[in-house]
């Protein structure tokens, strides 16, 4: 799907870690940026779902990336905030095109539908890894 | 005086008809002639009328009369001039009540005139109408006092005019004992203004000898920490070759000092102390501390209390983000768009702002260079995710300091309020001093004027008080 290398691991634990030591302070801070970060992400992939379904405007998918691409990297979701970075660079026509062709926005459209599937199924592996870690069903 | 002159102040000015003051009786009340001939013309009765009595005459749409009849007749459109003129003559108003004015069977706005020799039909009787004699009342204010100078005709108005103005004047000795005293007001006022300055001046002395002193007592006290760990790697070496040394020496040295330092700081500078008896007592426990005092005096300094504008769409973001910050011992206030970011900048100054690019409303970048047109003081650090070399250099030509690259760690952030905030003084703590300095007073009336005085006079001395 794209030349730069997908990140190793669901999540990056050295910047959640960081951050799950914050609890010390306020107990549950990460755990609830976390819920809130879910429902953020559930939110926006249904978003950009409705745009590949209507009106399919790059420059609205492109920002929708952007948007979640932010705070799944601060909270070291790296996978998914790689699949954002994907649609938000498939939306400006940065990534994607083929050489010597003039491409369609559907073929963007495409691929940021592919993107965005990845995204989902890393969402659903996050989910069960955090899970986990915190020891109760986020 | 009379009626009418109660609506006419200055009722001497603007002869708009320049009729000629000397004789010709019947040439002279040409206005009074023309008025009766428009009235007894009977063309404009909807607008000017003679009453039922016929003794007097009424306008009853001033409108209308204005626009209409003025500049036909009179070549003038100004009402009141056309009632000044009218008064001139003698001719007075006749006053009613607001209710009689609502019961006027002429209409609420009207205006009805009366002169004993202005009759319907009457056309000889207006010889007798006559200008009233030119009667110069001029209230000449000199330096401290009034004088009136008249005419000697008609003196028995004027007397009675002159009665009600001394009745409503001070006397000359009155005035002058409330100037001697508006004057000493002004010098006590001056005096204490220069009291005030001084105390002022005193008092920045003053803290900045503090803030020497306490310069020089942290760095001796930097010192003596170098020392006390160096003196504990001498003990320690010296144990461990076998030599007995008395328990109680290894401490002692370096724990008052820190209690005494604690407790004479200000408030300002506990973001250094925690961090010292700490890692002693952890240098203490284990090992060779030689590297630690270093890293000690290195390590930048950042002071509790820095007050820094987030502007951040994204909630989460936020959330992370003033955790940070607030862990680093800063206030966080929050907007989430360019937009907010610029008018709270108007409003308030920040030590610091942290500002996300893409936003609604107005990208971070644009609202920088908007602000930069009032404010290119405070420190502007741009927080993306958009990297590439395009992108930074527009950030830094919009006027932003620096960027934070999304996602950054807490280290990240930290090096960067270094960067922009070692060696300041919190907005907050600067603004407490400014306020501790000058004493809280009640505000002066018109303090703007007497700051004009003093600016104006040389400074009084204090010996005037």
């Amino acid at each position: 799907m794209s030349s730069i290398p997908t990140p190793e691991g669901v999540i990056n634990w050295d910047t959640l870690n960081e951050i799950v030591s914050m609890d010390e302070d306020s107990p549950d801070f990460s755990k609830n940026l976390i819920i809130q970060y879910f429902d953020q992400a559930a939110t926006t992939f249904d978003q950009i779902q409705e745009e590949l379904d209507g009106k399919c405007e790059l420059e609205q998918l492109a920002s929708l990336g952007h948007f979640l691409r932010g705070s799944s990297a601060a909270l070291g979701l790296q996978r998914i905030a790689w699949a954002c970075e994907r649609i938000q660079n498939l939306g400006r026509k940065r990534e994607g095109s083929i050489r010597g062709q003039t491409v369609p926005d559907s073929h963007y459209a495409q691929l940021i539908t592919e993107a965005l599937a990845y995204a989902r199924t890393e969402f659903i592996a996050a989910k069960a890894e955090l899970s986990a870690f915190y020891g109760s069903e986020l | 005086m009379d009626a009418s002159e109660d609506n006419l102040p200055g009722s001497n000015g603007n002869d708009t008809f320049g009729i000629s003051r000397s004789g010709q009786k019947s040439g002279s009340n040409d206005f009074v002639r023309k008025l009766f001939k428009i009235l007894e013309g009977g063309q404009y009765t909807h607008i000017v009328q003679w009453t039922e009595d016929g003794d007097s005459f009424v306008v009853l749409d001033t409108n209308a009369f204005t626009t209409q009849i003025l500049p036909q007749h009179f070549k003038h459109s100004n009402f009141s001039s056309f009632v000044r003129q009218l008064n001139k003559y003698d001719f007075h108003k006749i006053k009613r009540t607001t209710e009689e004015k609502q019961n006027s069977q002429y209409g609420e706005h009207s205006w009805e005139f009366k002169h004993p020799h202005f009759k319907i039909h009457d056309e000889e009787q207006l010889d007798n109408i006559k200008r009233k004699s030119a009667m110069q009342k001029k209230f000449l204010l000199y330096e401290n006092t009034v004088l009136l100078k008249q005419n000697a005709e008609n003196g028995v108005v004027v007397d009675s005019a002159a009665d009600m103005i001394f009745n409503n004047t001070v006397s000359k000795s009155k005035f002058h004992q409330l100037k001697r005293k508006v004057e000493a007001l002004d010098q006590e006022v001056n005096y204490l203004k220069n009291e005030n300055y001084e105390l002022k001046l005193g008092h920045q002395k003053s803290q900045s000898k503090y803030n020497t002193l306490l310069d020089n007592l942290i760095s001796t006290k930097e010192f003596s920490n170098v020392l006390v760990t160096n003196f504990n790697v001498l003990v320690n070496s010296l144990t461990s070759q076998g030599l007995e040394i008395p328990a109680n020496l290894t401490f002692n040295a370096t724990m008052p000092t820190t209690h005494t330092v604690k407790s004479t700081q200000s408030p300002q500078m506990s973001s250094a102390v925690p961090t010292l008896p700490v890692r002693k007592s952890s240098n203490i426990d284990s090992g060779p501390p030689s590297t630690t005092p270093h890293m000690i005096l290195d390590h930048p300094i950042l002071r509790p209390g820095f007050n820094v504008l987030l502007v951040e769409d994204d909630s989460i973001c936020i959330q992370l983000c003033s955790k940070f910050l607030m862990k680093y011992g800063c206030t966080v206030e929050v907007v989430t768009d360019g937009l907010a970011a610029i008018s709270t900048l108007e409003k308030f100054r920040y030590d610091l702002v942290l500002m996300d690019i893409v936003m609604p409303n107005l990208d971070g970048a644009t609202a920088t260079s908007i602000v930069r047109s009032f404010d290119n003081h405070t420190p502007i650090i741009a927080m993306t995710g958009n990297i590439e070399d395009q992108d930074l250099v527009t950030y830094l030509q919009h006027g932003m300091n620096d960027i934070l690259a999304k996602p950054f760690t807490k280290d990240d952030l930290h090096s960067m309020l270094i960067r922009y905030l070692r060696n300041r003084v919190p907005l907050s703590e600067q603004r407490s001093e400014l306020s501790s300095k000058t004493p809280p007073s009640p505000p002066l009336p018109h303090s703007s004027d007497v700051s004009n005085l003093t600016r104006e006079e040389p400074p009084i001395k204090k010996q005037h008080v």
